[in-house]
């Protein structure tokens, strides 16, 4: 025997008779679906964070209070990374007797390693795009230093003892910081002419960024070799750990694209699980005659296999050609979004999505298709002899493994895989149980039902394990389409929360007390929207419960790097919007000497609740008690604080105040107005970065749009499929009841009655686990707050009963008009 | 009991076949002890549940007995495995049954072609189009069973029992779903394929007339040979 000839020749054969079409439908979608998002969630994620990367002009960025030493800068060299360097101190400019202190970056020739600068030479309108800073002995400035020092273009401006010319007005910097810290007027330079301004002297306070930039595994490798070797001043900068608004973002939506993947993924699969049970039914019978014709056991099973096999490699090859054209599309219809420059399809992504197709028809096809191998030759005389099913052990635990490695492949964290598993494994035990207690007192109900109603549920009945494993398959479905909807509308409604319309988009700081009344007033009249204002007074935290905070924390950690600065400590009555206590209670108004710290920083120093903490403030010491531990979203452009103080507590001490306000574009000549008013304020500009983050937000949630249409066509057309393997058996009776006498409209009704139903409790079982599933993820995967979702209560049942009901019906239609012996002649 | 015949293809010593049931063992067959000679017809006849087709069924290897022994060939089927008894099949046997049992998807040919296909025949295209042209249905190449009539799809079950030139014939009450006129032609047609081809022929049937057409008749009751 040749069983490869064969198998592609039977495989030839059942593809002409149709048998292999809902199996074929279903691994298409999972592997198109699969391939396509990974494609698009990585050509995405490679799009952002090329651009995420222009927030630091490079892909990885050293800061450093010296130069670096030489050889890391030969190592970058050795590694083909692109260098560029920027330093960046405060100088004060004097020009026609007026004084400001502004923020001057002397940049090398190559900066920005990405994104680009935008300059103007008059107005906003007219801005043109830079890929290089300003040549040897000019010097370009943001807007404000030329109202400020009375300056016109082409005039002299003297930093330090070099003399420059401004060239051009600055109207974008991509690697501007959102640091409160670094907030005076730019002043850009070349670096060549940074000696000669002499403003640099040994001692001087200059911060200095090496920017690197080239192929991922080079940036990797360059991190691993240097990390070691940084000091206490010395720091590593990327996406993820310094721009945490847009990192999280990024993290959520890629999070969200790996949930849709296996929600589709575990819809495709359920439908290939049932169209390979009917595939197996229907083979029953050909199998029997090969195993009399002297074909082996594993002659059969490799006969059904091998066919399989060649079905998945072509299906999943042309699924991955598929979704390599749909992944374009989305692009496609992205293209206004999106930047100009889309980073390339990556290979390994369509190799994931052959493997992803491989997996998942091994995974749910091979324990139906087991039963092949087990069935006796003696049916050919006697066709009651069934084989018996596959262990269940072994069916729903590949599937199972399979899921849950998909899980796992995506979310990278094993806790959350097992979370989401074990609930999900719970629930569906438990819920198959009620489901066969509820057939059960269904059964006891008949005698009381009128014929129309006993005769649909009579269909639900006669082979209840079978209708529990199908109803168990229709809610599997149903609560991956709940979850990639819900997910992605609540997804959508935190971004917009974390940035409303009018979100901060400046900071002002630096307000000391006696000004704070008439600045509130100027608020007030101008009509500015602002937030609390916090008092700020530097501290330095050195002591937890009388041991120094150095032998506490661990190198490179957040509270490291918290321990080696001042803090900004402010103290107010109530607790700041978007702060949420999480340990302890927050004070009453009389309660002195206490303070709360964030938890992450709690958690790095090894805080708890009643520690003393010793503040160096001023010279001066100060003791207070931890009282509560908060958590606080830094994605949000407000004023946050790791020392929050009790009233009372920190008053003696000199300090200013802080706050952040919203002002629109055309209100912009305003902030000139404050400068003059309050020459000691200091205004921190960012509503570029926050128009960037809400132009990305906007992108990631079109994307997710089209993800979630992509995810929900695919349900659907996967659950008509599996309805439709399921129908064998329902066309046969009804052709019989016919012959019986059974009118036409007899049948109908109990089609809706049954298809409604197994729809309907379908569609209650799946908002059950759902909202348990729901709960899984927000609080662990997404970090995001968990809310029963009402509307899910009735729209998935109304959907389940509607969906399943009709496919059902359209399904056995022609059982009603053709005629019955023609139905049981081909069945 | 002792045939003209040389050899013996089929030898069974006190065969029977019982189940377990929640009322206790039922004894399908009993003490079956008979000897086939190769190139012999006999007709196991007999009632609606007297065991014919679990004699046929052990005969041809598809099932296993509780007791007794069964020879084919020379070779012990009792003592084989079911791989062993798959190849005994595929190399010694040959079926006929009542309700024809051919694959829906394939067509004529292709049906006739598997069991060649299945030994790995390269010439099976070839001897399936002979023997199909051979039972008058030459024109009906490409077509399905349910393009077939009765009659029709039982010719090809004919034509694929011989395409692989068996050494035994079993026939499970090949004219059951035929009406009288077409399952006497098949009949005839099945018994000059069977001298044709010099095979050992073993045929189920409740029909006496039919039975008659053997050489030996055994008949069964209540799972005995009586």
């Amino acid at each position: 025997m040749k069983p490869f000839g064969l198998a592609l020749r039977m495989l030839w054969r059942d593809s002409r008779s149709g048998e292999l079409s809902i199996l074929f439908l279903a691994l298409l979608i999972a592997v198109t679906s699969s391939t396509a998002i990974a494609l698009f969630s990585d050509r995405l994620e490679r799009t952002m964070t090329d651009q995420t990367a222009e927030f630091l002009a490079a892909d990885m960025v050293i800061s450093s209070h010296a130069t670096i030493p030489e050889p890391w800068l030969e190592k970058a060299a050795q590694l083909n990374l692109a260098q560029a360097q920027t330093a960046e101190f405060s100088s004060v400019l004097i020009e026609h007797d007026e004084l400001l202190l502004a923020g001057i970056k002397a940049v090398s020739a190559d900066y920005p390693l990405r994104g680009f600068l935008k300059t103007t030479t008059s107005d906003y309108s007219t801005e043109t795009i830079e890929h290089q800073g300003p040549e040897p002995g000019f010097a370009w400035v943001e807007k404000r230093v030329l109202s400020a020092l009375k300056l016109n273009i082409g005039d002299p401006l003297t930093v330090g003892e070099k003399k420059l010319v401004v060239s051009k007005i600055i109207t974008y910097e991509p690697d501007k910081q959102g640091d409160i810290y670094s907030l005076s007027p730019r002043v850009m330079i070349n670096k060549q002419d940074l000696q000669e301004t002499g403003v640099i002297q040994p001692g001087s306070h200059v911060h200095y960024f090496f920017q690197f930039s080239g192929e991922q595994s080079q940036l990797t490798e360059f991190k691993r070799w240097v990390k070691p070797q940084l000091n206490l001043a010395q720091r590593i900068m990327d996406i993820h750990e310094d721009r945490p608004e847009l990192g999280s973002a990024l993290n959520r939506a890629k999070r969200y694209l790996g949930l849709s993947s296996i929600v589709v993924i575990i819809i495709s699969g359920v439908a290939i699980a049932m169209a390979t049970r009917r595939y197996t039914e229907r083979h029953l019978d050909a199998t029997a005659i090969l195993r009399c014709l002297g074909c082996k056991q594993s002659d059969v099973l490799w006969l059904f296999v091998s066919q399989f096999l060649i079905l998945g490699l072509m299906t999943s090859a042309l699924g991955c050609g598929l979704g390599w054209v749909v992944q374009e599309m989305l692009f496609e219809l992205l293209r206004n979004l999106l930047p100009q420059t889309i980073a390339n399809s990556g290979v390994l992504a369509v190799f994931f999505g052959m493997m992803t197709g491989m997996t998942v028809l091994i995974g749910f096809a091979l324990p139906p298709l087991l039963r092949l191998k087990r069935v006796s030759p003696a049916r050919v005389l006697r066709r009651d002899l069934e084989p018996l099913p596959s262990s269940a052990w072994l069916v729903y635990g590949l599937a199972f493994g399979i899921v849950g490695v998909l899980i796992w492949r995506y979310t990278e964290d094993l806790n959350m895989t097992a979370t989401i598993f074990c609930a999900g494994l719970v629930l569906l035990l438990v819920l198959g149980l009620l489901v066969y207690l509820l057939l059960i007192l269904a059964r006891r109900s008949l005698p009381f039902m009128s014929l129309n109603l006993r005769f649909g549920l009579q269909g639900l009945l006669r082979n209840s394990r079978a209708t529990v494993s199908q109803i168990l398959a229709f809610t599997i479905t149903l609560v991956a389409m709940a979850l990639s909807f819900t997910v992605r509308t609540d997804l959508i409604e935190n971004w917009h929360k974390q940035l409303p319309e009018h979100a901060a988009n400046h900071f002002a700081l630096n307000i000391f007390p006696e000004q704070l009344p008439s600045l509130q007033k100027e608020f007030k009249e101008q009509g500015i929207e602002g937030s609390q204002f916090f008092p700020v007074i530097r501290g330095r935290l050195t002591e937890i419960n009388g041991v120094p905070v150095q032998k506490i924390v661990s190198k490179d950690s957040q509270g490291e790097s918290a321990t080696h600065r001042e803090l900004s400590l402010t103290w107010t009555e109530n607790l700041p919007e978007d702060n949420k206590v999480i340990i302890g209670n927050w004070w009453t108004p009389e309660k002195k000497g206490e303070v709360s710290v964030e938890q992450k920083l709690a958690d790095s120093l090894k805080i708890r609740l009643g520690d003393q903490l010793l503040f160096i403030v001023g010279g001066q010491q100060l003791t207070a008690t931890v009282s509560s531990i908060r958590s606080l979203q830094w994605d949000t452009m407000k004023p946050n604080f790791y020392m929050i103080f009790s009233p009372g507590s920190l008053e003696s001490f000199p300090g200013t105040f802080l706050t952040s306000f919203y002002l629109p574009d055309n209100k912009k000549t305003v902030l000139n107005q404050l400068v003059k008013q309050y020459p000691a304020m200091t205004i921190l500009e960012v509503d570029l970065i926050l128009k960037q983050f809400k132009t990305i937000l906007t992108q990631l949630t079109e994307a997710i749009n089209y993800l979630l249409y992509f995810a929900l066509m695919a349900g659907f057309t996967v659950l008509f499929s599996a309805i439709y393997s399921t129908l064998d058996n329902r066309i046969y009776e009804s052709a019989l009841l016919r012959t019986f006498g059974a009118n036409r409209s007899l049948l109908r009704l109990t089609h809706i009655i049954e298809f409604t139903l197994l729809g309907l409790v379908s569609g209650v079982l799946a908002v059950v686990i759902s909202e348990g599933l729901l709960y899984a993820l927000y609080s662990k995967a997404l970090t995001m707050d968990y809310r029963p979702t009402y509307y899910l209560w009735i729209a998935l049942p109304l959907i389940g009963a509607f969906s399943v009901g009709l496919a059902g019906c359209w399904g056995v239609r022609h059982v009603v008009n053709i005629p019955p012996l023609r139905v049981l002649r081909d069945t | 009991m002792q045939t003209p015949f040389s050899r013996n293809i089929i030898v069974t010593e006190n065969l029977g076949k019982s189940v377990k049931t929640s009322g206790g063992t039922l004894h399908i067959l009993s003490d079956i002890s008979l000897q086939v000679a190769s190139g012999e017809s006999i007709a196991i006849a007999g009632e609606s549940g007297s065991g014919k087709s679990t004699l046929i069924s052990l005969l041809a290897g598809l099932d296993t007995p509780t007791i007794g022994s069964i020879n084919l060939n020379g070779k012990s089927l009792t003592s084989m495995d079911e791989d062993g008894r798959a190849a005994m099949r595929n190399q010694l046997v040959g079926f006929v049954f009542q309700s024809f049992q051919l694959l829906q998807g394939l067509t004529a040919l292709e049906n006739v072609m598997l069991p060649l296909e299945l030994r790995g025949d390269k010439k099976a295209k070839d001897a399936a189009i002979g023997l199909l042209q051979r039972v008058g249905l030459s024109e009906r190449l490409t077509h399905t069973p349910r393009q077939l009539s009765g009659g029709e799809q039982q010719r090809v079950a004919l034509a694929r029992a011989f395409v692989s030139k068996p050494a035994v014939l079993f026939a499970d009450e090949p004219t059951g779903n035929l009406d009288s006129k077409t399952g006497a032609k098949i009949i005839d047609l099945l018994f000059e394929l069977n001298q044709e081809n010099n095979t050992t022929l073993i045929l189920v049937t409740h029909d006496q007339t039919l039975a008659n057409r053997c050489q030996r008749i055994i008949k069964l009751a209540a799972g005995r040979m009586v």
